[in-house]
Order: C-alpha cells, then sequence, then structure tokens
C-alpha cells in the first residue's frame, strides 16, 4: 500500500465530520441527505483502505453492500422529500415541529 | 449458496420471499383483509418452522448463525410481526391502508429483525439492522392524511440516517483495526496487546452512538417520543418491542465475547445506563400523552435491559432476555390497546380524552391497567418477576449502584403508570362511546394479558426456555 493507512483515516474522518455538520447546522431536507451521503462515502473509503491495508477482499464486499444499502435509503428518503413537499409545500425540517412535550 | 444454507436460512427466506410476493400479488389483487391473513400465516410459519425445524448447517456463510439463540429470536419477532398484523385488522380498514405494501413491508421487517439477532458477523449485523430501519421509515409515515406521521416520519428518518452513517463508520474502524468482520475476529483488534487498539476502540464508540440511537438511550432518545406518537399505534407497539429487542439481542453475545479487554467500553455503558434511568424517569413523569409515556417509559426499560447487558454472561443473558418478553408483551398490549381505541380520525391517546373511559369501555381498560401495573413492576404480574430477576442478577454481579439507581426509578415509574389508570376510571367522564373493538383485536389482548398473568404466577415455563437457548 503506497498511502499509509494513517493518512487515510484522517482523510476519512475529516469527511465524515464534514457531512455531519452539514447534517446538524442545515435546515433544508435535501442538504442534510447530502451530507448523510458524505458520511456514507467517507465509510466506503475506510473500507476500501482497510481492505488494501490487510490484503483482503471482505471490505470491498462490504463497500459494494454499502452501495446497495445507501441507494436503497436515498431512494426511501427522497420519496419522503416529494411527499413532506406535498403535504406542507416545504422541506425546511423547522416547519415540522407539531409534536412537543 | 449450497441446499444446505438455503435450508438453514428456511425463515428468514420465508419472511422475506413471501413479502415479495404479497408486494407483487397485492398489485393486483387489492384486497386487504386477504393480503393482512396472508402475511400472518407467513409469519407464523417461519415462526414454526424456526421453532421445529433442524438447521443442517450452523452458521451459513460466515454471516449468519442457527443456533438455538438465533433461531428463538426468529420465533419471538415474528410472532410480534403476526401479533401487529393481527392487531392490524380494523386499524388498516379505518385509514384505508394498502393491504399489500402494508403487509410486505411489516414481513421485510420481521426478516430483518430476525437476521439481525442471528449475525455472527459485522457485515450480518449492518444488513439485518438497516432492513428493518428502512421498512421503518415507510412504515412510520404510512398513513398518508395525517400531519402528525409526516413529521414523525421525517424525525425518524434524519435520525435514522445519521445513526446508519455513525454505525457503518464503527464497523469500518473496527475492520480496519482487526482485518475481519466476524464478531470473533473483529474483537481481537481491540485486546490489551494490540497495536491497533485506539482505532478499534474508536469504532466501538461509533457503534455505541449507533446502538444508543437505535434504542433510544439518553442522550440519542430524542426521537423517541415524537416519532411514537405519530406512527400509527400498532408501529409503534413494534418499534417500542420487537425493533428494540432486536438490537440488544444481537448485541448480548457480542458484549460477552468482549470479556476483559472490553472495560472501556463497559464504563461508558455503566454510565449510559444511569443516565438512561433517570432521564427517562423524569422526563416521563410530567407527560399527559400515553403514547409519549409509553415512549420514557420505553427508554427507562432500555435502561434497565442495559445492566443486563452489562451484567453479561448466562446471568444477565437470562434476565434479559426474559425481562424482554415480558416487557415486550406488556408494551405491546398497551399499545394495541391504543389501536383498539382509534377512531377514524385521531388515536385517543391524550388523557383528557381517556377521562372516565373505563366504565364506558372496562374489559380493554382493565387490560389497559393490568399492562401498566406489569411495566411498574407490581406483583403478582410478570414484570415484577422480571425486574426481580433482573436486580438480582445486577447485585449478584457486582452492580450494586445500578440495581439501586433501577429500583428508584422503577419507585418513581409507579407515579406515571397509575395516572393513565386514574383518568380512566376515577374521574369525572368527558370520553364518548366508541368503537366496541373486533374480534381479532380482542384475541390479541387477551392473550397478552393471559401471558402478562400466568408469567407472574407460574414463570418457569418461559424461564426454563431461556435458560434452553442461551449458548
Amino acid at each position: 500500500m503506497i498511502v499509509p493507512l494513517e493518512h487515510l483515516l484522517i482523510l476519512s474522518t475529516i469527511l465524515f465530520l464534514l457531512g455531519l455538520t452539514c447534517v446538524l447546522v442545515r435546515r433544508n431536507l435535501i442538504m442534510i441527505l447530502i451530507g448523510v451521503e458524505i458520511m456514507l462515502n467517507a465509510v466506503g473509503l475506510v473500507l476500501v483502505g482497510a481492505s488494501a491495508f490487510w490484503q483482503q477482499i471482505d471490505g470491498q464486499v462490504m463497500v459494494l453492500f454499502l452501495m446497495a444499502m445507501t441507494s436503497a435509503e436515498v431512494s426511501i428518503s427522497l420519496a419522503m422529500v416529494v411527499y413532506l413537499q406535498r403535504r406542507k409545500n416545504s422541506i425546511d425540517i423547522r416547519s415540522f415541529d407539531e409534536m412537543r412535550g | 449458496m449450497s441446499f444446505a444454507a438455503l435450508q438453514s436460512l428456511l425463515p428468514q427466506l420465508i419472511l422475506a420471499l413471501g413479502a415479495t410476493a404479497v408486494l407483487m400479488f397485492g398489485a393486483w389483487i387489492p384486497k386487504r383483509r386477504l393480503w393482512l391473513t396472508v402475511g400472518l400465516l407467513l409469519a407464523l410459519s417461519a415462526a414454526l418452522v424456526a421453532g421445529l425445524m433442524e438447521a443442517p448447517l450452523a452458521e451459513v456463510g460466515g454471516m449468519y448463525a442457527t443456533t438455538l439463540y438465533a433461531r428463538f429470536c426468529t420465533v419471538v419477532w415474528s410472532l410480534t410481526i403476526a401479533a401487529t398484523l393481527l392487531i392490524s385488522f380494523r386499524y388498516a380498514d379505518l385509514h384505508r391502508f394498502g393491504g399489500g405494501e402494508y403487509t410486505s413491508l411489516l414481513l421485510f421487517a420481521a426478516a430483518g429483525m430476525s437476521l439481525l439477532s442471528a449475525a455472527t458477523s459485522l457485515i450480518g449485523l449492518f444488513l439485518g439492522l438497516e432492513a428493518f430501519t428502512l421498512v421503518l421509515y415507510i412504515l412510520i409515515a404510512f398513513n398518508r392524511t395525517d400531519d402528525r406521521g409526516a413529521e414523525a416520519g421525517l424525525k425518524y428518518l434524519v435520525f435514522g440516517a445519521v445513526a446508519t452513517g455513525f454505525l457503518a463508520f464503527g464497523i469500518a474502524l473496527i475492520y480496519a483495526a482487526s482485518g475481519s468482520f466476524h464478531f470473533q475476529e473483529a474483537l481481537a483488534g481491540i485486546q490489551i496487546e494490540g497495536a491497533l487498539r485506539p482505532i478499534g476502540l474508536a469504532g466501538w464508540a461509533m457503534l455505541l452512538v449507533a446502538v444508543g440511537f437505535k434504542i433510544s438511550l439518553v442522550p440519542f432518545h430524542l426521537w423517541t417520543p415524537d416519532v411514537y406518537q405519530g406512527a400509527p399505534a400498532p408501529i409503534s407497539g413494534v418499534l417500542a418491542t420487537a425493533a428494540k429487542g432486536a438490537v440488544l439481542t444481537a448485541f448480548l453475545p457480542l458484549l460477552t465475547m468482549l470479556g476483559e479487554s472490553g472495560a472501556e467500553i463497559k464504563n461508558v455503558l455503566w454510565l449510559l445506563a444511569i443516565i438512561t434511568m433517570l432521564v427517562g424517569t423524569f422526563a416521563a413523569l410530567p407527560q399527559t400523552n400515553l403514547k409519549r409515556m409509553l415512549a420514557y417509559s420505553s427508554v427507562v426499560h432500555m435502561g434497565y435491559l442495559l445492566i443486563a447487558l452489562l451484567v453479561g454472561g448466562s446471568d444477565g443473558g437470562q434476565a434479559l432476555l426474559f425481562y424482554l418478553v415480558i416487557y415486550s408483551f406488556a408494551t405491546f398490549g398497551a399499545f394495541g390497546v391504543v389501536t383498539s381505541f382509534a377512531t377514524e380520525h385521531e388515536e385517543l391517546q391524550e388523557y383528557e380524552d381517556l377521562r372516565g373511559l373505563g366504565y364506558l369501555h372496562p374489559r380493554r381498560s382493565i387490560v389497559l391497567a393490568a399492562f401498566m401495573l406489569s411495566l411498574a413492576g407490581i406483583p403478582p404480574l410478570a414484570g415484577f418477576f422480571a425486574k426481580f430477576g433482573l436486580f438480582q442478577a445486577a447485585l449478584r454481579n457486582g452492580y450494586a449502584g445500578l440495581a439501586i439507581i433501577g429500583v428508584f426509578a422503577s419507585l418513581v415509574s409507579v407515579y406515571y403508570y397509575l395516572r393513565p389508570i386514574i383518568v380512566l376510571f376515577m374521574q369525572e367522564r368527558s370520553a364518548y362511546q366508541l368503537h366496541p373493538g373486533s374480534k381479532s383485536e380482542y384475541l390479541l389482548l387477551a392473550g397478552c394479558f393471559v401471558a402478562i398473568l400466568a408469567l407472574g404466577i407460574y414463570p418457569e415455563p418461559l424461564l426454563n426456555l431461556v435458560v434452553l437457548v442461551l449458548p
């Protein structure tokens, strides 16, 4: 492996934190979903890197599963976006705060 | 995949393929009751196969076990989903649910849960957990005419997606530290002498955050009351029982395998258990909505179950499984009563609306009262023995502090469990006559009620079963 494992872990941790910040700061549902995508892609990077580090195929198999799962999740969440847009004419999560207590 | 492997996964295949078939044929034959019945039969047959048929392989593909423990969990989750379908008959008619979709999604959830509890590798764990989380995103917002359902779906989606990110990152870090997804080898990555131990521990911390979200431990519990309140009552029942139980049963063997090398992780869990019990209890006190109160009650009960998870070994395992089954009967039953009280426009859940309902609908109200008393742990109901066993296991294994906080929390809990009972029976009537309820609802509620009573007086059969299935 040409790139050391530490560099890879540092890069993907930065990516993960960027995604998490996006989820926490943005109020638009689509931007939140993009943040989640960035978090999951950081995970993919770690898996591929670790797979190369250990000279094993397992990590890459997991990346394939992860990608399949992510696309299922994206299609469900985009359906949710359409549904919420129709109900309240907004995908700003601040307009969904009926329940309190 | 060999024939033996397929045969070993037969219960999960029945659930997953049955769900696919129901989804497909449901598009052509839009008969709600028919599909609910088919789903009920499929879930029951999966439970039957898991309970009676011996699996030829002990482990399939290095991902899923077919041990007695895994089979026991499959039976329990399949029966929970069967119960959910049974209680939904009238409810689905009221809200004009698409019968095929609803049934199919619930069956998928059962398949995901049973795979999760059977997982022996982190890949299997991830796939099982995601399989039913994705399904629950849809089911929570299933009632398309309800604004609260939409809001609950949104909240669960955002929190769930972040939890998925943490879970996947945790798994990736554990893999980077150990070079394997299989539990046994993956745990070797955090042995004391391991060079990559810090990375492994960071992975475990991420994993704990994700588990905290899924079983709503404080401080990751914020979504729980809103989602339970907004989701359809039968789905809230699944969320509070099977969805959490599956995660707990998946982590019980993992923590037991961890042994001495996981001292740091156990310290974090110890702290989480304390704040979960205390914060949950004090948040439940001022609630005036039955579903929200049950949500905080489930948070507190997860705190108790965390004690059993910490104790680990056969003592902790027995206490955990016994407690989980009893808690599921009572909580599912309580949500069943809410389902049964539902009208076309709303679910009766505010205490204000329940006032004096005990005189109009005495049978269902008495059953609800029994579930509340069992959750509070009042003898001779089963909840008392479950709590007694759990705290005793904690004391025997040197977790006296946790046991004392648990006993304190359950003493305080009597207040918030008695409040709905007082509202139902002892206050001036403001409620109005509701639907008399359907036969299937009565059947299920009576079943839960009898189980709570019978296991309180004679708990040996369940205790023996739990001892038998633990590895």
